[in-house]
């Protein structure tokens, strides 16, 4: 009688694991090949960052550049990452542009993060599209990036370019959006 | 009558001669002179300049965040990390030098943990004085692909103004955009202190 009890509860336990376990790994599989089959064949041109407000500094401009360059590279979304002017970006098949405005930059300060702890945020704000080849928008976000605590001024433009890379993982957009049927909506 | 208009001719044609001379002498010297500045000015920009420098992100394969050495040789500009192979970009390629400023806290990770576990709030105070300005150099530059980069190093202060001077100096294209730079460079001070 106490043998069959505990064959029981092993029976149970070992189901609700393997419940556990499987399921989410199975959905994140389908989760994965899914956004694989839908962007696979999509390539990206990072644009340069247009600074917007003339407050923000050029290192700035050029750090969110390379860190969203960097950050699309990670996610591997895209079958290629192009900087701008790159040549071979005319060459791919289907084409996005990623366009990022900066609508409000806060300048924060290190020592003050340090000392006060509350005050001397890096904030930043922007406005991203991406677009593709023929200047259609498939998608608009505003997306921030800030620096609150530890590390520099600059470290803004990573945790900015890496919610933009995420918000792009997350998005959808038509697998269709050949040259052709742009044509056919526009007038 | 004759023989005292023929020595005062003589001694006009004498000392004509004599100014000619020296015009020509001093001529010789104002040549020499140039042509030795000329020389020695060509020697300066094809003379190697290295300068210890932190690369922060964007300069080709560099890893990010790590000291080593900037260098200017002939018409290339590397980046040794230090105890690796260098990584270096044409000087034709660069298309902007900016320059900024920036006062970031010393002492990194290790500082930082000091500073969080010092009791009754030391650490904020150790922080107010563990700051220092740094020049912040970036570069844009075009790859071979022509793709832009943009590449970020950060050096002692005043030691920015040296790079850029010698970048400027050595590239053609990149003179053309100091204004630009300068004004940037005074946003970014202006910037930093607020």
């Amino acid at each position: 009688m106490k043998t069959s009890k505990w064959s029981q509860l092993i029976a149970c336990v070992t189901t609700i694991l393997a419940i556990t376990i499987v399921l989410p790994l199975q959905s994140a599989t389908v989760k994965s090949s899914g956004s694989e089959t839908s962007a696979a064949r999509w390539s990206i041109q990072v644009d340069q960052v247009d600074p917007g407000t003339p407050d923000l500094s050029y290192s700035f401009q050029a750090a969110i550049y390379e860190n969203l360059v960097d950050e699309l590279k990670k996610t591997k979304q895209f079958q290629e990452v192009f900087r701008e002017g790159d040549h071979r970006a005319s060459e791919a098949p289907k084409l996005l542009v990623l366009k990022t405005t900066v609508e409000k930059y806060t300048a924060g300060s290190e020592t003050r993060r340090a000392v006060t702890t509350v005050s001397g945020a890096t904030k930043l704000t922007v406005h991203s599209q991406l677009l593709t080849r023929e200047g259609k928008v498939v998608l608009e976000r505003t997306v921030n990036g800030d620096v609150r605590f530890f590390g520099s001024n600059l470290r803004a433009t990573h945790n900015l370019a890496r919610n933009i890379a995420k918000m792009l993982k997350e998005s959808s957009w038509p697998d269709s959006l050949e040259p052709t049927a742009i044509l056919s909506v526009q007038p | 009558m004759d023989c005292l208009v023929v020595p005062q001719n003589q001694e006009n044609a004498c000392r004509f001669h004599r100014r000619a001379g020296m015009g020509l002498l001093v001529a010789l010297i104002c040549c020499g002179l140039t042509a030795a500045a000329q020389n020695s000015t060509r020697q300066e920009t094809s003379k190697p300049f290295s300068i210890r420098a932190t690369h922060l992100m964007g300069f080709e394969s560099a890893k990010s965040n790590c000291t080593g050495t900037l260098s200017i040789q002939y018409d290339s500009l590397q980046f040794q990390q230090t105890g690796k192979t260098s990584v270096h970009i044409n000087i034709g390629s660069v298309r902007n030098v900016f320059l900024g400023e920036e006062s970031r806290q010393v002492g990194g990770l290790p500082m930082t943990l000091g500073k969080a576990a010092a009791p009754y709030g030391g650490g904020r105070v150790v922080s107010l004085f563990s700051h220092k300005k740094y020049d912040i150099l970036t570069l844009e530059y075009v790859d071979s692909d022509g793709g832009i980069h943009g590449a970020i190093f950060q050096l002692d202060k005043g030691q920015g103004e040296i790079v850029k001077h010698e970048l400027t100096a050595r590239g053609e294209t990149v003179s053309s955009r100091t204004d630009q730079s300068m004004k940037q460079n005074a946003a970014e001070v202006r910037y930093e202190n607020k």
